[in-house]
């Protein structure tokens, strides 16, 4: 009876998780800046989430380091289900200028299904939104497809 | 013999009108309210009004996790409680003319069931094993110490006030008395009391400058950080439940003298005097305040607070 309105639910309220992987911090200013007034990604229903519990969107940024490799793997399977993967920045995609390094390994697609890629080296925060924006769509499709 | 008819009145009264069903969707409709005009105070678009609604049933369709180290009984069943008790508070509640049971000690009912859904969050935190929900649990029983020295200090003055001679702990009297009389707000005695009672508001319901049990930037939401999907939902919406009924107490309590004789209308003017308490109370002092420390909650709490309902409860000892 309820399944409309839940599946509904899921696109308009994505709580989202964010999950630095050793970025410069660009990335991850731009995202706050999505939820300052002058973008106020809350109409949308987004909020940061303070527990990996919580979330249905993952936010990653930075290009993966050895060291947080094993955190970000450890993180994302703590996410229940209906969830989504969002990538900011090119550093997550390529490794962008750290590609080659010996501490960095890049590609997030490697470790994780990566739903929404916002390439960008810092993305605009529009479209960090509209990445955002359409990632919260594909889990309403995420969620249809769970009692199919 | 058992009478079918009350019976049935009863379960209606307990699952949909003043119980679950109202409680629940008047509770939604506060929180959305409050997200909004906090947007609006801060300049932003802000979530459409339904959006806890959306939140609630999103969660409903998410995976529930259940930690290795938690013990699911307590895990999954606090939240049952917590929603359990919360529903059976607004049968105590009079809207205005209206209440569905009624007894001699209705105050001290309330105060007990109140504190269940506290107790709750606390057993959910614990069982789910998580150092964060350590130290949330901790500063919630702290909170809880904090604000219910004032919480009964504001019901002994409002006792007192109704009964004259005696202590009276039943709604219906408070509501008949505030019929006869004036409403308890414009009772000058009452003010400083109905004042304590709009700061214990946010303590109770867990918002901006008391939400130290619950700090998301600090301490990732305390006792909820390891639930997720269903019981995350309905943890929320005691949340949402509390707001209900937290400003349907101070409104009966302090404006129960409105009476228009039509039940529907009633609880109209009901939902709309707690949407204006919840403004106040609530939206106004979370736009402007920032997250108080544990200790300086207790402080304020067992000073400030309690003095003021203090001097409610000593000018109307004094039969003012």
């Amino acid at each position: 009876m309820f399944n409309k309105l839940i599946d509904k639910s899921a696109a308009k309220s994505p709580w989202l998780y964010h999950i630095n992987t050793g970025s410069c911090n660009g990335c991850d200013i731009e995202l706050v800046a999505c939820l300052t007034p002058r973008y106020d990604a809350e109409r949308f229903g987004f909020k940061l989430a303070g527990s990996p519990r919580h979330a249905d969107i993952v936010v990653v940024s930075g290009p993966i380091t050895s060291q947080s490799k094993d955190r970000l793997v450890r993180t994302l399977a703590q996410v229940p289900e209906p969830k989504c993967v969002v990538s900011i920045g090119s550093c997550p995609q390529s490794g962008n200028v750290f590609k080659g390094s010996w501490s960095v390994e890049a590609p997030l697609e490697n470790y994780v299904h990566v739903d929404v890629a916002v390439a960008g080296c810092t993305p605009k925060p529009e479209a960090i939104m509209e990445g955002l924006y359409k990632a919260a769509l594909i889990l309403q499709k995420k969620r249809e497809a769970m009692h199919k | 013999m058992f009478d079918w008819m009350n019976i049935l009145w009863g379960l209606f009264y307990i699952l949909v009108f003043p119980g679950a069903l109202f409680t629940c969707c008047v509770g939604l409709f506060l929180a959305g309210i409050d997200r909004k005009v906090i947007a609006h105070m801060q300049k932003r678009i802000g979530p459409p009004i339904v959006q806890p609604t959306y939140d609630f049933f999103k969660l409903m369709g998410k995976e529930t996790i259940v930690p290795a180290r938690a013990n699911k009984l307590v895990f999954l069943g606090a939240p049952i409680l917590g929603f359990v008790s919360l529903a059976l508070i607004m049968l105590f509640v009079p809207i205005f003319g209206f209440t569905a049971f009624s007894g001699d000690a209705d105050l001290i009912v309330i105060l007990y069931l109140i504190t269940i859904s506290g107790v709750a969050l606390i057993a959910g935190g614990s069982a789910s094993g998580s150092p964060y929900a350590g130290i949330g649990i901790s500063r919630e029983m702290v909170t809880m110490m904090s604000y219910e020295l004032p919480f009964v200090l504001v019901l002994l003055a409002v006792a007192k006030k109704v009964g004259g001679a005696s202590l009276v702990f039943s709604m219906d009297a408070v509501a008949a008395w505030q019929a006869e009389n004036t409403c308890m707000a414009f009772q000058w005695s009452m003010i400083p009391a109905a004042i304590a009672f709009l700061l214990i508001i946010p303590a109770e319901v867990g918002m901006q400058p008391f939400d130290v049990a619950e700090a998301e930037t600090e301490i990732c939401e305390g006792p909820l950080i390891e639930y997720s999907g269903a019981a995350l939902g309905v943890f929320k919406l005691n949340t949402a439940m509390k707001m209900c009924i937290m400003t349907g107490l101070f409104t009966s309590l302090f404006f129960g003298g409105i009476r228009t004789g039509y039940i529907w209308l009633d609880a109209i003017v009901f939902v709309a005097i707690s949407a204006v308490v919840t403004l106040i109370c609530i939206t106004t002092v979370h736009a402007v305040t920032a997250r108080l420390k544990i200790e300086h909650l207790f402080k304020f709490f067992w000073t400030i607070v309690s003095g003021l309902a203090g001097v409610s409860l000593v000018l109307v000892w004094l039969g003012l």
